[in-house]
């Protein structure tokens, strides 16, 4: 269990550790969107802005890459797939299969946005306790009819609790059957008999088990309600998050129609 | 004679397969550390979900101060704390700090009053350097006082703990069970289910024996019952195997 994903909180007392929550699902959000338009130049300008926040949170890029290798690697095979479908003006000829400029520019830039947005994703994970998600989600919906916000959001905190723990469970259940020679067997009906069934065993066991601690509690969905964490310096980080994704926006617009030209 | 705190009336919880505990009866008082051992499959889990109404009996009852324990569970699950035996599947939150607030946000407590006590309670279980710290990356002792600071911070009257050294070591069981004698000085009610008594046999007031057909056979003083255990399936501890009195530790 040592072992966390990449995607978990890290503590810290930085400004995005501070920072409320709901201006930075907000922020998130728009960066998200603004990158799913965005050009070369709107990537860069997004990039300068997040790198520096990933060094102040103690994540460089190079171990972030190391980290992320298989899904960078994917994101190559993608853009490698964009380079030789989309047609467009010829660069290099390899047995019949054209490389086009347009297909390799449309890649590398699907490529860079996917890779921004997971790096976005990660710097909010690693700087958001999932207990703050939790009070966010129970905050968003709460305006939403017939939806029982307090109920959603324990549901999505223990999603996220037990996510690593399942995964940790399925790691061991795995071991056990390999040290007994099952990944000799490839059959798929034994894999399903002997690994996914006592997986799903021993995680409905656990679910059971943590509602009897739930119980032993005291849990009720009329809970205290969930308290925001302030840093003072929301409306600076919201002002300057529309800012960099109008500049995005802006760019976007001119380096958008550079590329097919 | 103080009044007792739980009350235990002829409780039968029986399973389909036949096992469960069968016509238990005992009374619990005020300040005492009480011993529950047996050999596994006796059910001393069954009988201490019972105290805290996780469980209905299939005959008897389980009084709190005189009314039944599930009248209101709200009381009866604050004023008797519960501790299991596996700290990974207790564990509801992702810092150790919300791990404590937990119970104090079930009970609508205001928020600052739980910022106050969280930090109290952490700091008696000197866990406070931890605050921060994703529950699943601590230590097995540290999951296990954890697990206890959670209930501790909702003031239970009674803590109730279940096989609390299992896969713990020996420095974690030691730390544990200073913590535990710590809290029974202070006045807390303490039952303690285990199968493996060594490590507190002699810090208990008062020790219950269940046999493998769910009956609470024995019931007394553990001084008493020493040299005797073995033939209830409770391993004796060393000391009064090789006839010596209590290591100092302990004492």
């Amino acid at each position: 269990m040592a072992d966390l994903t990449l995607f978990s909180f890290q503590a810290g007392t930085t400004v995005l550790h501070h920072l409320d929550i709901r201006v930075k699902t907000v922020l998130v959000c728009m960066l998200s969107m603004a990158l799913f338009t965005a050009g070369f130049s709107a990537c860069l300008a997004c990039f300068l802005v997040v790198y520096p926040l990933m060094c102040a949170i103690g994540m460089p890029m190079y171990r972030l890459i190391i980290r992320l290798k298989g899904f960078i690697l994917l994101l190559v095979l993608m853009a490698a797939t964009r380079a030789v479908t989309v047609p467009g003006e010829p660069i290099l000829s390899v047995s019949g299969i054209e490389i086009t400029r347009q297909g390799l520019a449309q890649g590398s830039l699907v490529g860079v946005r996917f890779f921004l947005v997971m790096v976005i994703g990660l710097l909010f994970a690693a700087t958001t306790r999932p207990a703050a998600l939790k009070s966010a989600a129970q905050w968003f919906l709460a305006p939403v009819p017939l939806v029982p916000e307090k109920r959603a959001a324990i549901m999505i905190s223990l999603c996220l609790k037990f996510f690593p723990l399942i995964l940790s469970r399925a790691g061991q259940t795995a071991d056990a059957v390999n040290a007994r020679c099952g990944s000799f067997r490839k059959n798929p009906v034994r894999q399903i008999r002997f690994l996914t069934l006592p997986l799903l065993k021993k995680t409905v066991i656990s679910a059971d088990h943590l509602c009897l601690a739930m119980d032993a509690r005291c849990y009720t969905e009329h809970r205290t309600d969930p308290a925001f964490e302030s840093s003072g310096r929301e409306r600076l980080f919201l002002g300057a998050g529309t800012g960099l994704c109008i500049a995005m926006a802006i760019l976007s617009r001119s380096s958008f129609w550079m590329i097919f030209w | 004679m103080p009044r007792p705190i739980l009350e235990i009336d002829h409780l039968t919880h029986a399973f389909f397969n036949g096992t469960g505990i069968h016509d238990i009866c005992a009374r619990i008082f005020p300040g005492e550390f009480i011993l529950l051992a047996g050999p596994n499959g006796s059910g001393k889990t069954t009988l201490i979900r019972h105290l805290n109404a996780l469980v209905r009996p299939t005959s008897g009852e389980i009084r709190l101060h005189g009314r039944s324990v599930t009248k209101d569970l709200i009381v009866t699950r604050k004023t008797i704390g519960m501790v299991f035996q596996d700290a990974d599947t207790q564990i509801v939150a992702d810092t150790v700090a919300d791990e404590v607030a937990f119970g104090l946000e079930n009970l609508n407590t205001p928020r600052a009053r739980i910022h106050e006590k969280v930090d109290q309670t952490l700091a008696y279980m000197n866990l406070i350097h931890l605050k921060d710290r994703n529950p699943s990356t601590l230590s097995g002792g540290e999951k296990r006082r954890l697990a206890i600071a959670g209930i501790l911070v909702m003031d239970p009257e009674i803590i109730v703990l279940d096989e609390p050294f299992a896969n713990l070591d020996h420095p974690a069981s030691r730390d544990l069970v200073e913590i535990i004698c710590r809290l029974n000085r202070e006045g807390q009610t303490i039952i303690m289910a285990t199968h493996e008594v060594e490590e507190v046999i002699t810090h208990a007031s008062r020790m219950l024996i269940m046999d493998n057909q769910g009956r609470l056979v024995k019931d007394g003083p553990p001084r008493e019952l020493l040299g005797n255990l073995e033939y209830f399936g409770i391993r004796e501890p060393c000391f009064s195997r090789m006839g010596y009195s209590a290591p100092p530790w302990q004492t």
